[in-house]
């Protein structure tokens, strides 16, 4: 194990009864990036989230997590780690500010500025009853105690699904910032916007297992970009080009998709035609998500027809 | 289709919002209520008819001739029955045997089945949001929780009919007499549960979570039932003020009386009316008390699990306290006049005790309060599979917190708190006794022998931790099961015709029974013993498994 890895998973198992939650997974979080963890519901995430906090035990595989192991050496290692859930659940009859400084104690010492700084940016009003919050103002309270933490590793379980946009934005800021700081980030998400935005590398599961992982760059190689193009005259030889895929042409405009291996050779060619604009879009990781679902919902539609 | 759909009413006007409409599709609900509580519903009328039926069938064939019966009569005629399951009001008749023994465990069975059963399908429904969810479709503002009512109603019914049967087939109605007796009975314990919805209605309408809903009312059947107990020893004013002794005082085989259940229905239905009176003003989710702002900072010691659990818990552990001080007052000022009722009436009790009246009913009074501790001790460790299932322990054991260093405090709650409790149980039974007028000698004394029933708190606390480590699914449910099994096996175990041998070795009855019996060291440190051991099996465990939430 090397120490430039923040996590290093490898083939993990957990199952509960007969149903195998974890069927092999692999997972790295280099240190001082931000790693996007995406699946589908179900397929795991949370599971081996809870894996690598030591709340369960995994049934076989390894996990590495700061160097150590994240069931035997828990309590070392949550110094450093700092946890927002999916689902956050407060202490009911205390307040949002208290149950910060509780949750800041418990892995470090508590930074009074940082956590006025950070309850100012999410907007929070920490002297209501947590029992009073909606959804998204007890996100706020988990991610306000784990942003206002010196932590070294952030572990995020869709940190964001109940915030607003003007919320979302604070959070994307606060992420960068960590980034700056070299610290990492483990994002669980299934909000493709978000990671592209601010992952470096991303993990994708399905099922259990990885079925992907590697930089946004690196997984984009494998898909298609979508150009538009404002051109006169004909078009038809474009649509002849190795790599070119979908040619639709709406009058003046030509939109179509070309492999990225292929993206030098056809614009290349685009250029010589003298287009008057030019829009080119990276795929989103949503299509590259729809691809390796793209079975699984041919099979829905099928069967709704 | 169309034709049908034209036809309903676009807005129904303020003035139509009336009783009708705050019972749409009770029902439905009524059916829905059956379903999702369908074992319970069934459960709980089975095992105490089923218990009632058992003592009966067992005494007939034990004591089958007048001289046993009156034997058992004499035996019965004591301080300490008397306080503990009251006395029948003809006792030296099978009917009433069978009464003393197992009327009261009936009655108070049917009385907790029923609290927990209106919180489970009223306010634990409501915390959880599936009334938002229910409320939303056509439902009346009323419908969810007078559908509840109606179907444990019906099981208080089904009980009090099954007893009654029961009885009628064992024959414990005297031979000549019709079946008026069983009818009576019956009824008497129907009642006490009916007004148990009434308290439990109430309760969860006030009360901000399940939790205190269910404590509230618990709180106010056990108020009932020591007002009655305090009313059986002295002139019998009190037991009038108690649903529980108007259950007692319809006496079955003596006066046979009707008229007392009118009490309890006429309770039951104005505390009914008060619950819907409060449903009808106040919001989903929301108790009585609005939630006020609060500190925006917490001190450090909130960080660690003991701290934040003290501060979580207070409530509990102030309630428990006045409890216990409250109880081991009254009960020690009580007892004086008590001892002089006993000493006049007969030797017997003496003879029979084998003690002197005093030690025999403050033993009694100290085992009782022991009790008092050790649901607060159970209560205070099932809080810990309370933040499991909840998944609030996640927040605490993802920062820098081992299992065991959590356990281990969280633990120290039930630990201290009911060495504490225990010996303030002492003290103020002693200082109770001596202010109405009895030996102030006894106060140290007391202290020690509250004292002596720590080990077998432990020990069922021990019980509580092993399920918590090994069935956390089972851990609530369980814990108070067995303390109410063991209960019941102390209090009517001889009438179950359970062994000896097993008796002597619950926790309750092995400790030694002082100031009436001397202290022992043999079966208080082989119950210690026990109790570590248990604790070491389940907190061992626990650091070694899943988080199982719910």
């Amino acid at each position: 194990m090397t120490s430039t890895n923040a996590i290093e998973v490898r083939g993990l198992i957990k199952t509960f009864g007969q149903t195998v939650a974890l069927n092999g997974l692999d997972l790295i979080v280099p240190a001082g990036e931000v790693t996007g963890f995406l699946g589908p519901n179900g397929s795991g995430k949370s599971t081996t989230i809870r894996i690598l906090l030591g709340l369960l035990r995994a049934d076989a595989g390894q996990a590495v997590v700061l160097g150590g192991d994240p069931w035997s050496d828990a309590v070392r290692l949550h110094k450093d780690i700092a946890y927002v859930p999916g689902e956050v659940n407060l202490w009911p009859n205390l307040t949002g500010g208290q149950c910060i400084d509780i949750l800041c104690r418990l892995s470090g010492p508590l930074d009074p500025a940082r956590k006025a700084t950070m309850i100012q940016r999410f907007d929070l009003d920490p002297t209501k009853k947590a029992r009073t919050y909606s959804k998204g103002n007890r996100q706020k309270v988990a991610l306000v105690a784990a942003l206002a933490s010196r932590a070294h590793l952030l572990i995020l379980d869709e940190p964001t699904s109940g915030l607003d946009p003007i919320m979302e934005a604070a959070f994307t800021e606060t992420i960068r910032e960590m980034r700056s700081e070299g610290r990492s980030v483990l994002l669980s998400s299934h909000i493709f916007a978000e990671v592209e935005r601010l992952a470096d590398r991303v993990t994708i599961i399905r099922e259990g297992v990885t079925v992907e992982a590697g930089t946004i760059a690196e997984l984009r190689h494998l898909t298609r970009s979508t150009v538009t193009v404002t051109i006169d005259g004909d078009v038809q030889a474009l649509a002849a080009l190795p790599g070119v895929h979908d040619l639709q042409q709406t009058g003046e405009h030509v939109s179509f998709a070309v492999d990225d291996a292929m993206l030098p050779d056809v614009l290349a060619v685009v250029s010589t035609m003298q287009p008057r604009s030019l829009v080119a879009n990276p795929p989103s990781l949503e299509e590259l998500f729809l691809r390796h679902y793209g079975q699984e919902l041919a099979a829905m539609n099928g069967a709704e027809s | 289709m169309n034709a049908t759909q034209t036809q309903m009413p676009v807005i129904s006007g303020a003035a139509q919002h009336g009783a009708q409409d705050s019972l749409a599709a009770t029902g439905t609900m009524m059916r829905f209520v059956a379903r999702r509580n369908r074992l319970l519903l069934i459960t709980w009328p089975v095992v105490i008819v089923g218990l009632f039926a058992y003592v009966s069938v067992y005494y007939r064939d034990l004591l089958d001739t007048q001289q046993a019966l009156d034997d058992f009569a004499s035996i019965s005629n004591t301080a300490s029955i008397k306080a503990l399951t009251g006395l029948a009001a003809e006792p030296a008749t099978l009917g009433g045997a069978v009464w003393t023994k197992i009327w009261m465990t009936s009655a108070l069975l049917l009385a907790f089945a029923v609290v927990f059963l209106v919180t489970r399908t009223g306010r634990a429904d409501e915390e959880a949001g599936r009334t938002e969810l229910l409320r939303s479709r056509v439902l009346g503002l009323h419908a969810c929780s007078v559908a509840a009512w109606t179907v444990i109603a019906g099981m208080c019914v089904v009980t009090g009919v099954g007893v009654s049967v029961a009885s009628i087939v064992s024959g414990l109605d005297p031979v000549g007499s019709a079946v008026m007796g069983s009818l009576v009975l019956g009824a008497s314990i129907t009642g006490v549960g009916l007004v148990a919805i009434g308290v439990a209605a109430v309760a969860g309408q006030i009360a901000a979570t399940p939790r205190a809903a269910n404590a509230t009312a618990s709180a106010v059947v056990g108020i009932m039932y020591v007002l009655r107990l305090i009313g059986d020893l002295g002139s019998g004013t009190l037991t009038w003020a108690s649903p529980v002794g108007w259950g007692q005082e319809m006496q079955p085989w003596g006066a046979n009386r009707w008229w007392p259940l009118l009490f309890s229905l006429v309770l039951t239905v104005v505390l009914l009316g008060v619950a819907l009176a409060i449903e009808a003003r106040r919001d989903v989710g929301a108790g009585l008390l609005v939630a006020r702002s609060g500190p925006a900072a917490a001190p450090a010691r909130f960080a660690s699990p003991l701290g934040l659990a003290l501060h979580l818990q207070r409530n509990v552990i102030i309630g428990w306290t006045l409890t216990v001080v409250l109880a081991a007052l009254m009960f020690g000022s009580v007892a004086p006049s008590m001892t002089e009722l006993a000493d006049d009436s007969a030797g017997s009790f003496a003879q029979v005790l084998g003690g002197t009246g005093v030690a025999a009913l403050l033993s009694m009074l100290v085992t009782m309060t022991s009790l008092i501790v050790t649901v607060f001790a159970i209560q205070t460790t099932v809080t810990m599979r309370q933040d499991e299932a909840s998944g609030i322990i996640e927040r605490q054991l993802a920062g820098s917190v081992s299992r065991t260093r959590w356990v281990g405090q969280r633990l120290l709650i039930p630990a201290v708190g009911s060495a504490v409790l225990l010996l303030i149980a002492g003290a103020l039974l002693g200082v109770g006794y001596a202010s109405a007028g009895g030996d102030t000698d006894l106060t140290g004394s007391l202290m020690l022998a509250a004292l002596t029933y720590w080990p077998a708190v432990m020990l069922l606390t021990g019980i509580a931790v092993l399920l918590f480590g090994w069935l956390p699914h089972f851990t609530i449910a369980g814990s108070w099961a067995i303390l109410a099994a063991m209960w019941i096996l102390v209090v009517s175990g001889d009438a179950l015709n359970v062994p000896q041998a097993v008796l002597d070795a619950m926790p309750f009855t092995a400790t030694p029974h002082q100031p009436l019996e001397p202290m022992a060291w043999t079966p208080v440190v082989l119950l210690a013993l026990v109790g570590l051991g248990l604790l070491w099996a389940g907190v061992s465990r626990f650091a070694r498994r899943d988080i199982q939430t719910d």
